[in-house]
């Protein structure tokens, strides 16, 4: 866990933390994006909310926590912002495909990921890349434990039934008519 | 199955990690800075004193409100349309046990002050007044305060608070502040953002009770220290004004920490657009123990001698001069933009009055 130096000021400690940890914050901003220059952008803004907020984090027990916390909030407030006014997400899925398409796989998930609401996608980021537990997860996105496994449930089932028949592991494996929305996502307050 | 499909995604995205990022660690840094320190400090342009403005919302807020009024101060006097920035009129009457004042600010649409045990710490008391028409209630029941300038700030709103001074009041926040809302005058609204205590209600109930009662005991336009600065700029532009300025306490006044310096239209350009105008310099200016580390020291790549004090002189993303020690103090001087009006070097050595440590000698017109 990164830690402050003692003696060091501010802006110091707030230098050499965006350092150390530039490389892994682009990362968790990729997952969330799947776009690395949209991921830049994303980290762009954390840092100079992360600078800000630093008095807290600083203080925080955990420090990297927080810095999540900050870029995934960022993530769900850009989305219900802007891009979901401004942009029509690539790979977006509204129907299941035929079970007799025979699509790469990987790139099926991806889609189908891609299409998921920001709030859905940050729950199964948190959940299955930083391999947070409910409540942590929950911490980070400023909702209850039962919200993040309702979350979790839904990103899952939509992910299944994007992928149809093929993907058929229990319920979810029936043909879908549609995925969930874009819109409608209720983010926790956001400065 | 689907989970670990998922985690495989994931995993592939986060491998592909391209070497180059766009990511401008030094941009975020000084926007970050740049929000912090100015966030209620005004786009930079020449302020217009509206002293008679301010001096009637300083009597009218001075004065205790009708009591039991709670609705719009609909009646009264306007809040001012615009601040001076070299006048801090702004102060707190009453502050928690252990707090005071640890910085404060002012730009033409906000004065701000920060209250602390000490800067910098966790938990502060930050108030923002901003100017007449800078701030826009919205929904019914009200649901969000928008506040336009100097950058757009929405105070969500949670519900109502206790009247401050008889008039309607706010709690407010976002997933990790706390704040007060509160009309302090006609068409001039206020906010406070208290110490954050997400896991003890019982703290968060104290800070919001002091919150109230701070609020309601701030002093418009009583006396304070005067804002004064260790240096003075000389054969300046006509037009040149200090746009915005921080400040700290320190020896019984209150000394110009950092200030921005505007001339005509705003520009909102290298620095994220809050405050600096491009090829305008702004300054840090403080005692040499203020700084946790030097933010320069002698030998370092552009180090020069310039009226016998050692600088060190950059352009990286701006152009900066830095005199670690020039007749006691620390001062930086930074230019964003191509082609300064004034270059760094020469406003060192041309245009800048060091006034020393000692605050007798210090001045209260930053433009002499």
């Amino acid at each position: 866990m990164w830690r402050p130096a003692m003696s060091g000021s501010r802006d110091d400690e707030y230098t050499e933390y965006v350092a150390a940890r530039l490389s892994s914050l682009r990362r968790l901003a990729a997952v969330l994006c799947d776009d690395w220059q949209r991921a830049d952008d994303l980290v762009q803004a954390a840092l100079v909310k992360l600078y800000v907020h630093w008095g807290r984090v600083r203080a925080a027990s955990h420090t990297d926590a927080y810095a999540r916390a900050v870029l995934v909030r960022e993530f769900i407030h850009e989305r219900r912002s802007t891009w979901v006014k401004r942009v029509t997400l690539k790979g977006r899925v509204t129907d299941a495909p035929a079970a007799t398409v025979d699509h790469d796989a990987v790139l099926d998930v991806r889609a189908a990921v891609a299409a998921l609401p920001a709030r859905q996608r940050a729950t199964l980021v948190l959940r299955f890349y930083c391999d947070l537990n409910v409540d942590q997860a929950a911490e980070v996105l400023g909702c209850s434990p039962g919200t993040v496994k309702s979350q979790t449930a839904r990103a899952l089932g939509a992910v299944r039934r994007a992928l149809g028949p093929a993907a058929g592991d229990g319920p979810g494996g029936q043909p879908a008519t549609r995925v969930a929305s874009h819109t409608g996502e209720g983010a926790p307050g956001h400065d | 199955m689907i989970e670990s499909q998922v985690r495989a995604l994931f995993t592939e995205i986060a491998g592909g990690e391209p070497g180059a990022s766009r990511v401008d660690t030094q941009l975020a840094h000084r926007r970050g800075r740049a929000r912090l320190r100015w966030r209620r400090a005004g786009v930079a342009s020449a302020p217009l004193v509206v002293a008679a403005a301010v001096a009637a919302v300083a009597l009218a807020v001075g004065a205790a409100a009708p009591p039991g009024r709670t609705g719009p101060v609909s009646t009264g006097p306007l809040a001012p349309r615009q601040f001076d920035v070299l006048t801090p009129y702004l102060s707190f009457g009453w502050l928690p046990a252990g707090n005071s004042l640890v910085e404060g600010g002012a730009s033409k649409h906000l004065m701000w002050l920060t209250a602390a045990r000490k800067l910098d710490a966790q938990y502060d008391w930050e108030l923002s007044v901003y100017a007449a028409g800078t701030c826009h209630l919205s929904g019914s029941p009200a649901r969000e305060l928008t506040c336009t300038a100097p950058e757009d700030n929405t105070i969500r709103v949670d519900g109502r608070a206790p009247a401050v001074r008889g008039h309607r009041a706010f709690w407010a926040g976002t997933w990790d502040t706390r704040s007060l809302a509160w009309q302090y005058a006609r068409n001039g609204w206020a906010e406070m953002v208290l110490p954050f205590y997400p896991n003890n209600p019982a703290k968060q109930a104290a800070a919001r009770r002091d919150a109230v009662k701070v609020a309601s005991q701030i002093r418009y336009g009583a006396g304070t220290p005067p804002l004064v600065f260790p240096v003075q700029l000389t054969h300046l532009p006509s037009q040149w004004r200090v746009s915005s300025v921080t400040y700290v306490p320190d020896a019984g006044v209150l000394r110009a920490s950092s200030y921005a310096l505007g001339a005509g239209p705003p520009d909102l350009g290298a620095d994220g657009g809050l405050v600096y105008e491009t090829g305008l310099p702004y300054f840090d200016v403080n005692p040499p123990s203020f700084y946790g580390r030097p933010p320069c020291s002698r030998g370092e790549p552009g180090s020069k001698i310039i009226n016998g004090y050692p600088v060190v002189v950059t352009n990286v993303t701006k152009e900066q001069l830095c005199a670690p020690r020039a007749r006691g103090l620390t001062v930086v001087i930074s230019e964003f933009g191509a082609q300064p009006a004034i270059s760094v070097n020469s406003l060192f050595r041309h245009h800048l009055r060091l006034l020393g440590t000692n605050p007798a000698n210090w001045t209260s017109k930053p433009i002499g």
